[in-house]
């Protein structure tokens, strides 16, 4: 989390930070830098009613300016870098990047002539959610994580299965 | 002693700064003597014009008495108050350009004759406003056209100097011609020359030909005024002078036609029933719409302005008009109202459309280009002009809490009152011209932002608007004429209160507390309808800029802050040329009033495909002269298949001539034997 | 209008209560695998990082490198042995470090 101009240094005090300034009410900046658009499909669903972010206190907002939180799809192709970067210093601090997807996270491109392949590769995550596409469940998981009001699970998971199945 | 005293000091101020141009001009020093001698008359006439609105008419003065002049009548003066609201505007104006002047012309042989005849120019007009009889106005008048087309003929080598000073010539003479036989209309039958005697015997003239006097004045002072369709003139003439001309023709000049409409309308031929105001009203009206709907697709930051002060005449008409009828339906407070609402608003746009002129001539010397499509950005370039014009903007697009705001806001409460009159046919008619006026505002201040905002605001679209510089443009003028909008705004009780002064020498009714009941407040002749205070307004508007900024000093964050480039939508390099352009912002108006403008498009294109990819798409659209083409151009090709029929008289046979000559002798004999 | 109320009455509220509450739809989520590593060999996991379209499988001797954020749940390495590889019903896999994501499992097959 890149801190705004009076930040707590401890990693409490950080964490109480967050929740106190994000905890009732995040605006999410969504960026696509390069993906199959199915991430963004996900993204979108979360504002319909099954799913229904703003009973969360999450909003989308199209301006950096107002926005907290920026999420980010895509490989992050060279081409986008400059807009990346853009929207990033728009947005004033504290801000978070939460990079969603297999394809952010590094997993389905390498570094090339024409792509970065990561989105840490330019901005600096705070974030990671997993997924092909990350389902708007997991979604709400991540950003409830982003925002500190749920811990992060995958940590305590070693994907090995016992006898019933499932991971421990 | 009287105003007119002052006036003569004013006088001989400027024909020696005149004198001064003439023989030493072409040199620093010399521009500078002219200069300073220009201000000192200036001077001398604001505050001789400024005395004269509380002191009244000044008795009628024959210098040279009553010896004829060459001209056939008596040189007769007289300084009254309704002048004197126009004599304070020279004044103020004189002074401005004096001050504006030595840094923006190159002392030269042009520079000084140039100066010379800008100065006769300022002397005819003041003799113009001080004429008391009909003879010295009509030469002072005709001395004052001469002049200002010098004046506009700076260049005479361009050929955009010559058409332009051409139409100013011709229209000018056509309208002197109305005016003449007008004057001659009254003056044979009151039997009398002098203006005030001419407006004594008023009512010995019977109403067909005061009718037919105040018709032929409207339009003869019209074409000086700028009322449409008489008003071609002004876009043609106006980009070619210097901008100091550009100022002084449409702050003064345009004004004196008002004045002659006023002269007219409320001293010499008040004529009775509504018609004259109605048609005065509607003329009014008309213009101004049609003067605002034209500035609209303009480029060229002159043309522009000089249709707004076509728009800004037609204002005024519409006020002296709605005076006019109110006059006629015994609401003796409201015409008084009315007229004096005018006046402010004469002395309001000679202030800030001569500031807006002169700032013009600046970002022409600075930026190379008075194209709006070529400049931007200047605001960070040409700082202090950017204020001064932006004062100026506000003004003029009737913005409180500055002066064209209280003017308007007097008019238009004048106007609302029209059911006062109690016919309902003249009260609707009175309304729909209100609502002219109404759209005529709401334009104008979409004009302006675009006028203010392209030029200014924004990235520069060109190298040379990139490199504009503010050193040595000059800004003592402006800024002074900056200061009087303000002061004209914050100091509105004062400015009112001499104008009713002089209401009441043109009308006879003192609306006193009817206009000022007290503590800073203005009512519209009539205490049940409504109450402004602009000096609370503008303190007021201060004090509501204060509390956000107040706000943001005690709250803004303790730690430093980091600046940012504006969020410009992620794109890689933000082009100027993606900005709104001066035509595309006016694109809405445009195609609206698609009908009167009537554009002729004409697209060309590389290749047929639809998007451009093999080559750049050609686009030009061309607003149709509507007036030149329907009015103007049949009459001048009469004019010409006249002139055509008749040559075959001048054959160059001398025979043939001494034949005229013997049939004209003939002919006299003839008619003075009957 | 007092129809769609009361059919809004009879089907009840369609949002989901998660986070609060589990979600029932989550069951049917395609998720990353979990492995069995008394089943795995280095063949079977060589085999298993071939047909792996991404960068989620490696193997570093003994020990396969699973990235739990490269994985896209496509399922083949449970195709290419399915009695090692099982879906995990893991989608709460939000990170705050990069390298919480990767996991280290121990091939602890008879066939070394």
């Amino acid at each position: 989390m890149t801190p705004g101009p009076d930040e707590a240094t401890t990693a409490e005090r950080l964490r109480a930070q967050i929740a106190a300034q994000f905890g009732r009410s995040l605006h999410i900046r969504t960026l696509d830098t390069g993906s199959c658009a199915v991430c963004e499909q996900e993204i979108r669903l979360l504002s319909a009613p099954h799913y229904d972010l703003h009973r969360l206190g999450f909003f989308f907002t199209p301006a950096p300016r107002h926005a907290d939180l920026l999420l980010v799809a895509g490989p992050m192709v060279r081409a986008f870098e400059v807009a990346a970067r853009k929207a990033y210093e728009a947005m004033p601090g504290p801000k978070v990047v939460v990079a969603t997807g297999a394809c952010a996270l590094g997993g389905v491109y390498q570094a090339d002539p024409f792509m970065h392949g990561e989105v840490e590769a330019v901005l600096p995550v705070d974030v990671w959610i997993p997924g092909c596409p990350p389902s708007p469940l997991a979604l709400l998981h991540g950003l409830s994580v982003a925002v500190g009001r749920l811990a992060e699970k995958v940590p305590g998971l070693a994907f090995v299965a016992d006898e019933n199945g499932g991971g421990a | 002693m009287n105003p007119l005293d002052l006036l003569y000091g004013a006088g001989g101020a400027w024909l020696a700064a005149a004198l001064a141009g003439l023989l030493a001009g072409s040199r620093r020093p010399g521009l500078l003597t002219c200069c300073a001698l220009s201000a000192l008359g200036g001077a001398a006439a604001l505050a001789g014009g400024g005395w004269s609105l509380i002191y009244g008419n000044t008795p009628v003065v024959t210098p040279g008495g009553a010896a004829q002049t060459i001209t056939g009548g008596p040189l007769q003066l007289q300084m009254t108050s309704l002048a004197g609201v126009f004599v304070t505007l020279l004044g103020i104006v004189a002074v401005a350009i004096a001050w504006y002047a030595p840094r923006y012309h190159e002392p030269g042989h042009g520079t000084a004759v140039y100066l010379a005849v800008y100065n006769l120019a300022l002397f005819a007009c003041l003799a113009v406003l001080a004429a008391g009889g009909m003879v010295t106005f009509l030469v002072a008048w005709e001395t004052m056209s001469l002049a200002c087309y010098l004046l506009i003929l700076r260049h005479p080598r361009s050929d955009a100097s010559a058409r332009g000073a051409f139409w100013f010539l011709a229209l000018s003479e056509i309208g002197f011609l109305l005016v003449v036989v007008a004057f001659v209309i009254l003056s044979t039958k009151t039997h009398a020359t002098g203006l005030d005697a001419m407006a004594a015997r008023a009512h010995l003239v019977n109403g067909g030909w005061r009718a037919a006097a105040f018709l032929l004045a409207l339009a003869g002072f019209g074409f000086k005024a700028g009322l449409v369709p008489l008003h071609v003139w002004l876009p043609e003439a106006h980009p070619v002078v210097p901008a100091d001309g550009s100022a002084f023709l449409s702050g003064l000049v345009v004004k004196l036609g008002v004045y002659g409409i006023a002269l007219f309308a409320f001293r010499l031929d008040p004529v009775g029933g509504a018609w004259p105001g109605l048609v005065t009203m509607g003329a009014g009206a008309f213009t101004a719409a049609i003067g605002i709907l034209y500035a609209m697709g303009e480029r060229d930051i002159k043309r522009f302005l000089a249709y707004s002060t076509i728009e800004n005449a037609g204002i005024i008409v519409t006020a002296f008009g709605a005076a006019m009828i109110f006059h006629a339906y015994r609401q003796p407070q409201l015409y008084a109202f009315l007229l004096i609402a005018g006046l402010y608003h004469v002395a309001n746009h000679g202030c800030y459309k001569t500031l807006l002129f002169l700032e013009a001539g600046v970002v022409e010397h600075a930026a190379g280009t008075r194209d709006m499509d070529r400049l931007g950005g200047l605001v960070h370039r040409l700082p202090r002009s950017a204020v001064v014009t932006f004062v100026g903007t506000l003004g003029i697009a009737a913005l409180p809490p500055l002066n064209g705001f209280v003017s308007e806001w007097l008019i238009f409460q004048g106007l609302f009152q029209g059911f006062r009159t109690g016919s309902h046919l003249i009260a609707i008619l009175i309304v729909l011209a209100a609502a002219t006026l109404g759209l005529t505002g709401g334009l104008a201040i979409y004009a302006f932002v675009r006028g203010f905002g392209i030029p200014y605001l924004g990235m520069p679209r060109t190298r040379q608007s990139a490199a504009a510089r503010e050193e040595g443009q000059p800004i003592g003028g402006p800024a002074l004429l900056a200061v009087a909008c303000v002061a004209l705004a914050v100091g509105a009780p004062v400015v009112l209160a001499a104008l009713s002064r002089a209401g009441r020498t043109v009308t006879g009714v003192s609306l006193g507390r009817l206009l000022l009941p007290g503590e800073l407040t203005v009512i519209p002749a009539h205490a049940d309808f409504s109450a402004f205070s602009p000096t609370y307004l503008a303190v007021f508007l201060g004090a509501a800029c204060a509390v956000p900024t107040l706000i943001y000093l005690a709250g803004r964050p303790r730690a430093g802050s980091t600046s940012v480039p504006v969020w410009d939508g992620g794109m890689v390099r933000f082009r100027p040329r993606m900005q709104y352009s001066a035509m595309t912002f006016s694109a809405p108006t445009r195609v609206t009033f698609d009908a009167l403008y009537r554009p002729a498009v004409s697209v060309r294109r590389a290749s047929d495909d639809p998007a451009g990819r093999s080559g750049p798409v050609h686009y030009e659209a061309q607003v149709t002269p509507v007036f030149e083409r329907y009015l103007y151009r049949p009459v001048i090709r009469a004019v010409e298949w006249l002139a055509d029929a008749i040559r075959p008289l001048q054959s160059g046979d001398v025979n043939l001539y001494l034949l005229y000559v013997f049939a004209m002798i003939l002919l006299a004999y003839l008619v003075g034997a009957l | 209008m007092p129809l769609w109320f009361a059919r809004g009455l009879r089907r009840g509220v369609v949002t989901t209560r998660y986070p609060a509450r589990p979600d029932g739809s989550a069951v049917a989520l395609p998720t990353p695998p979990a492995f069995r590593p008394l089943l795995l060999t280095r063949e079977i996991v060589d085999r298993m990082i071939a047909q792996c379209p991404g960068t989620a499988l490696s193997r570093a001797a003994d020990t396969l490198v699973f990235d739990a954020g490269s994985c896209t749940a496509c399922g083949r390495c449970a195709r290419v042995a399915p009695h090692a590889v099982t879906p995990s019903g893991e989608f709460e896999l939000a990170a705050t470090t990069r390298s919480a994501l990767i996991k280290m499992v121990p091939i602890l097959g008879e066939r070394r």
